[in-house]
């Protein structure tokens, strides 16, 4: 434990080229690019589910005088989520970097319970486990679109969209805890971490 | 009274009794909603962008379809993200720069409401006359769409990741009355 506490952390090293917020730069950019994976897997999987049930919608849009093809919802089933793949590497990959030169507010616990490293773990191995998820889920859609299900009207398995539903309750709770990081912990935040310094905020903020 | 003091506010106290309660966030629910649902405006509008343009280079008409219907997603999006964006605002109690920042980023806000408003119907009418084909004025329109969702974007970035609007202890710090 003495040995431990020795050892300085690694960031000491940068640290005068950091600023208040303990980056290198004023924003953040995983939150940034977390719009874009959530949005992109949540529509995807909405639109697919609007394709499915294209049968039941077909007498609304007649009636509406809607034109609207079938194939056009799919289309934005598979783009959506591929986009996501592709995208959700960066939101990762920028994560693990903020991640590591985070500095959490000591003492204090989320509504879970969670201090600031479980959340941090809980967050970074769940983030992993969701692009892995994600990018399995764009091949088993790709699978379904061009090779096993390419001559059917629908283009997803009912199991494939139930997969969905799941992977976007586990990504609700997982940026729950991501969105803790910041709101509770003042994880790269320049306000909270200039008052945890005890700075006065009316001359280091103005 | 069961409602923390904030300074500015002082409303008749009958009034009170009707407002639900505020957390250590200042708010009425959990966690921030507003940036919630701006992941649906700022990804969808974005990848329209992004889909048109593959569209044009690549020539991939049914591309201009899946742009449609995200930028149809946006601009629905938007008006759930202004209706808590303004409550949320409301409770923000933005001190020093930050009021500025939070006037500018409501009225980009609303203006791009209106924007994606008119892009997605002007969108439809050409749609309707021939899905395959996309306006290349409608790219350049799609270039200023992305320049406002970036400096919105910014915007709101700075609110949150710079001032700390709705964090604990930055909530914490103006009821003591450190900031204001």
């Amino acid at each position: 434990m003495t040995l431990f506490a020795a050892i300085s952390s690694p960031i000491n090293e940068i640290v005068d080229s950091l600023g208040a917020n303990d980056l290198p730069y004023s924003i953040p950019i995983h939150p940034n690019l977390v719009h874009l994976t959530i949005g992109l897997f949540s529509i995807g999987i909405a639109f697919d589910f609007a394709g499915a049930f294209y049968p039941l919608e077909k007498r609304v849009f007649r009636f509406l005088a809607l034109p609207v093809t079938r194939t056009g919802f799919h289309d934005v089933g598979w783009y959506n989520v591929l986009a996501c793949s592709i995208i959700t590497f960066f939101t990762v990959a920028a994560g693990f970097y903020e991640m590591l030169l985070a500095v959490p507010l000591p003492g204090v616990k989320t509504v879970l319970g969670q201090g600031a490293i479980s959340t941090m773990l809980w967050h970074a191995v769940g983030g992993v486990a969701l692009l892995l998820i994600i990018v399995v889920m764009t091949i088993w859609r790709g699978y379904q679109r061009f090779v096993w299900r390419k001559d059917l009207g629908r283009q997803v398995s009912w199991i494939y969209l139930a997969c969905g539903v799941l992977i976007l309750l586990l990504m609700g709770i997982h940026g729950s805890l991501g969105a803790w990081l910041a709101s509770e912990f003042g994880v790269h935040i320049t306000a909270d971490q200039l008052l945890a310094a005890g700075a006065d905020l009316k001359e280091a903020l103005p | 009274m069961g409602w923390p003091t904030l300074g500015q506010c002082v409303l008749p106290d009958p009034m009170l009794e009707l407002l639900p309660p505020l957390n250590d966030k200042n708010l009425p629910w959990l966690d921030v909603i507003h940036p919630i649902v701006v992941h649906f405006v700022i990804a969808m509008a974005l990848i329209s962008v992004v889909f048109d343009l593959i569209g044009v280079v690549t020539r991939r008409q049914n591309l201009f379809e899946v742009s449609f219907w995200n930028l149809l997603v946006a601009t629905v999006a938007i008006f759930v993200a202004i209706i808590f964006g303004q409550v949320e605002a409301g409770l923000a109690n933005p001190y020093g720069a930050s009021r500025d920042i939070l006037n500018i980023h409501s009225t980009i806000g609303w203006s791009l409401a209106g924007v994606l408003a008119v892009l997605t119907g002007w969108r439809y009418v050409v749609r309707q006359k021939d899905p395959t084909v996309l306006p290349s004025g409608f790219l350049v329109v799609d270039g200023l769409l992305a320049a406002l969702v970036f400096t919105q974007v910014y915007l709101g970035d700075k609110l949150v990741w710079v001032y700390g609007l709705h964090t604990v202890p930055v909530v914490d710090a103006i009821r003591s009355g450190v900031i204001s």
